[in-house]
């Protein structure tokens, strides 16, 4: 278990390494000088080189890379020349809100899927299956943003029942916090609900045709327990590696519906800050994003081990 | 010696509802095991030896998939097939238990060999845990696994091949039941662990009397075990006899066939090893007259129009064929085709 | 004799009426096939008609996409304008019209962009073991970047403008592409007849261009309508939050864009577009699960 957790851990190198030369590039791409697109054209040309010069554009490129990421690795992210203050900073105060979101959406959509999976794959072909199926394909066609927009039609326009844009912290009631989360959080988790209950039906339905499901009716054990004992735990290990996947894509997915939402999480950074051409604040929120995201991975692999002896007990 | 029925199938008929419409993969098979006694079933893959031995244990999702018909009469008067489910479950393991072709993917790999063992104690003969892992132990001792204390917290990936198939005996042993289905044990494994699993099989029928259905594809395998076979042919049996007639006196072109076709480590090497020509029809559109006429050498149209009725030949034997005397008295003429 | 001769034709009747009776049973199974994979079936039609929509409706509709009518601001449906207008008086048929062309475009060209790479890369990186670690290694490393975070990071470097959505989206499929392919085209090279085709003698790229590379299209298939899905969405999104196409050109998620500040007064700015990206994404998904299932029937199971 020891040495699965270090190589498992000694992978993430060249991928962090990777990651970071993508993001690092990402304002190299820009066409001309990021320092005059930055300014605008009414810049002087000495404030263009003092500007260069603060976003250390003058030094060799190899020298800028080590720099940054040398930076980021103690972290530091660099200074939001917009804010005046530190990504590091601005990221940390835009936080909560973001994973207040994942966190709900995440709960609501497992409290979902995973139950309504379980209920189709015992009952497939049936029309409780064909109706849970159909609901998800539709479920899986609907993206986060525009469910948004629709629920705010629905729920705020039309009904009037919930706040539609807006945040109010846990720290003033946690009931208030929750009346205005619940409508992004659904939004965000409703297409990782779907996705999740097609994966825990699919994947459930392949474990009951194992053999072994075979073995265990034949020791006349109670389909209830086939479920509970000898299916789930087997049948869980796809449905992890989805739900880590997915759980990265719920923190993108929370860049988009903030925005529609108007929550100040870092989603409304990163948007605020392209609309700035804040380089810093952008590189840094994606950095950030994507350790997160290789993180949660991390963790989701790991409990593969403590639930897989095969894993588990591997002696390579 | 007139012995005891221990299960008598009579006229079983298992239909699957399939996306092509209904399939029958077993049609109207009647066979019996006595007591003590172990019958072999035999045929290659798809002639529904393996659907008629999970039939009887009625593994198949009776909700969507698969209808029964006939009768499975155990010990006499209870007939399977009308039991309840909870009844159904408190038969399997207990009264009868089955073992697999494929020890690996038959033992669950998240749980360990002594839960799996026990778990049928527990269920059936509400012990406690403690109780049941020590029952388990005593099985894998029976089994002869070396060591048994401590494998018992082993996950099956950590066993061999053949440990595994002895774990999956032990497991049907747990309950110490009546009739032991066996669905090609020794396929999977290697030709010496075979041998061994085979003994171990043999030693359990005659210690604890109990009556075993042996079903494989490999006639070899039957003769040194088997008291009686069943050979069946798509969905039917063709062919029903005590081990020595068959072996002896086989009537059905098809049984001839499968005998033809073992290898004989002391016959002649340059000597042909006979095939069987042409493979087994679908199920999905099975021949209206006999259904091995496609494939057999004195096929007239007779046989392609009518199908054949199962009738007795001799003392115990009984045969599905129109031209089974003919084809007799024919003996030792070359007359199968090899290809 | 005349009477056996009779029951022997008799039989032969009953045979070929009975292989008859087989003949007309296997037709219906192919119907029933073709019936049972009904993604293909309404996923292709939604498509065509969606392709319709963008190729012809842009010549029958009666107004210009850009035109201000600055009197005919935020019209509900009705009989002047059929879908209403939005908040410059633009009649919002007429720019759902022109904006399926520049969201399907998108879809597409990214679609078939990003197979072309990734085939590429995959059969590359599958068929030299050089390649394939340091190729892999910048997938994963792509990969682990969230799709979304990447593209409006890459737009916001390169500009807001169609190519450059169209690049952007196309870096962050490829590695997609080229995992499926590769893993697809590793199983192929194993083959023996590969190795049969190898030993006569065959040069390298004929082996991966005759043989290897056909056998990874199936795949292929399924993972391009499912890309030109997911590139529809992230279009949207990326034009929804102002970081896609520019304005004043009409996509579908310009338009929401457009709309989210009206949406308590012109519910139609919305609800419109939406339906056709939920529709479009719909008929791709249905398509991709179809041809999945026609293609390796397990899974439809």
């Amino acid at each position: 278990m020891k040495m699965y957790f270090l190589k498992r851990l000694l992978s993430l190198i060249p991928v962090l390494f990777i990651v970071s030369i993508v993001i690092f590039m990402i304002i190299h791409l820009t066409p001309g000088d990021p320092a005059s697109l930055v300014l605008g054209e009414e810049a002087t040309e000495e404030q263009i080189q003092a500007m260069r010069a603060d976003m250390g554009l003058d030094l060799p490129i190899l020298t800028q890379y080590f720099h940054w990421i040398g930076n980021a690795l103690q972290g530091d992210l660099g200074t939001s020349y917009f804010m005046r203050q530190p990504v590091t900073e601005a990221i940390v105060s835009h936080l909560a809100p973001t994973i207040s979101v994942a966190i709900i959406a995440g709960t609501i959509s497992l409290l979902i899927s995973i139950p309504i999976g379980i209920l189709a794959a015992t009952r497939r072909g049936t029309n409780t299956d064909r109706t849970v199926m159909g609901i998800s394909l539709i479920g899986m066609s609907v993206p986060s943003f525009l469910l948004g927009l629709f629920l705010i039609l629905l729920f705020g326009v039309k009904l009037r029942w919930l706040p539609v844009a807006g945040y109010q912290p846990i720290t003033d009631g946690f009931f208030g916090h929750i009346k205005y989360l619940i409508l992004p959080s659904i939004a965000l988790g409703s297409m990782h609900a779907a996705l999740i209950a097609r994966m825990t039906r699919s994947s459930l339905l392949e474990v009951l045709n194992m053999n072994y499901i075979k073995t265990a009716r034949s020791k006349g054990v109670h389909e209830y327990l086939i479920i509970t004992r000898h299916t789930l735990r087997n049948a869980f290990l796809p449905i992890l590696t989805v739900i880590g996947q997915t759980f990265g894509s719920l923190i993108a997915g929370a860049v988009v519906t903030e925005t529609i939402f108007n929550i100040p999480g870092i989603g409304q950074l990163i948007i605020n800050s392209v609309e700035r051409r804040d380089y810093a604040v952008i590189q840094g929120v994606v950095l950030f994003v994507t350790c997160t995201y290789v993180l949660i991975n991390l963790i989701v692999d790991l409990l593969y081990g403590v639930i897989d002896p095969r894993v588990r007990l591997n002696k390579k | 010696m007139s012995r005891e029925k221990l299960l008598e199938v009579k006229n079983l008929k298992t239909h699957f509802n399939t996306e092509n419409g209904r399939v029958t993969a077993v049609d109207d098979v009647s066979f019996h095991v006595d007591k003590g006694e172990i019958l072999g079933i035999v045929g290659e893959s798809g002639c529904g030896k393996s659907v008629t031995s999970q039939s009887i244990l009625r593994l198949f999702d009776e909700k969507y998939l698969v209808k029964y018909e006939g009768e499975v009469l155990f010990k006499g008067d209870i007939d399977l097939l009308k039991l309840s489910k909870s009844e159904m479950r408190h038969a399997r393991g207990n009264e009868i238990s089955m073992i697999f072709q494929d020890p690996l993917s038959s033992l669950n790999p998240v749980l360990t060999i002594g839960f799996q063992i026990a778990e049928a104690l527990m269920l059936h003969e509400k012990i406690t845990k403690e109780a049941a892992f020590e029952q388990a132990i005593e099985m894998l001792k029976l089994t002869g696994i070396p060591s048994p204390e401590k494998r018992v917290h082993d996950y099956p990936h950590q066993l061999s091949g053949g440990m595994r198939q002895r774990v999956m005996i032990a497991m049907s042993l747990a309950c110490k039941p009546r009739l032991l289905i066996a669905d090609e044990p020794t396929t999977a494994l290697d030709v010496t662990i075979q041998s061994q699993i085979l003994d171990l099989i043999e030693d359990i029928n005659k210690r604890f009397d109990m009556g075993v259905i042996f079903i494989t594809h490999d006639l070899g395998v039957v003769a040194g075990l088997c008291d009686r076979v069943v050979v069946m042919y798509l969905g039917q049996i063709v062919e029903e006899a005590d081990i020595l007639n068959l072996f002896e006196n086989p009537m059905h072109p098809y049984t001839k066939g499968l005998i033809k076709s073992i290898p004989h480590m002391d016959g002649d090497r340059k000597e042909e090893l006979h095939v069987i020509s042409g493979t087994v029809p679908s199920l999905e559109n099975v021949p209206v007259g006999c259904r091995f006429a496609e494939r057999c050498q004195f096929a007239d149209e007779l046989c392609q129009s009518k199908m054949p009725d199962l009738r007795v030949v001799g003392e115990g034997q009984k045969v599905r064929c129109w031209h089974a005397e003919k084809i007799a008295e024919q003996e030792e003429a070359p007359v199968y085709v090899t290809s | 004799m005349h009477v056996a001769q009779e029951q022997d034709k008799l039989l032969k009747d009953e045979f070929i009426l009975a292989k008859k009776r087989l003949k007309r049973h296997q037709k219906k199974l192919l119907f029933r096939r073709l019936i049972r994979n009904r993604g293909i079936l309404f996923g292709g039609i939604i498509m065509v008609l969606l392709t319709l929509l963008a190729v012809f409706g842009p010549i029958f509709v009666p107004y210009d996409p850009y035109e201000m009518v600055v009197t005919d601001r935020l019209m509900a449906p009705g009989a002047q304008h059929f879908l209403g207008t939005d908040n410059f008086g633009r009649d919002l048929l007429t720019r759902m019209a022109y904006g399926a062309r520049v969201s399907l475009s998108v879809g597409l060209s990214v679609s078939l962009l990003a197979c072309f790479f990734g085939m590429l890369i995959g059969l590359l990186a599958s068929y030299f073991k050089a390649l394939d670690n340091v190729l892999m290694r910048i997938c994963d490393g792509l990969m682990a970047i969230p799709g979304v975070l990447l593209a409006i990071a890459l737009v916001a470097a390169l500009g807001p403008k169609m190519e450059n959505v169209i690049l952007a989206l196309t870096i962050v499929f490829v590695p997609n592409v080229a995992r499926v392919v590769r893993s697809a085209a590793i199983v192929i090279r194993e083959e023996t007849y590969i190795e049969a085709i190898r030993a006569q003698g065959a040069k390298t790229w004929r082996i991966i261009v005759l043989h290897i590379a056909p056998n990874t299209v199936a795949p292929l298939i399924v993972q391009a309508s499912f890309i030109f899905a997911d590139a529809i969405i992230t279009e949207a999104a990326l034009s929804f939050l102002g970081a896609g196409i520019p304005a004043p050109d009409p996509s579908w998620g310009n338009i929401l864009h457009d709309g989210k500040v009206f949406i308590f007064n012109a519910w139609w700015m919305t609800v419109f577009p939406g339906i056709l990206i939920v529709l479009s994404v719909f008929g791709l998904n249905l398509l991709g699960d179809g041809i999945r299932d026609y293609i390796d029937p397990h899974t439809s199971k």
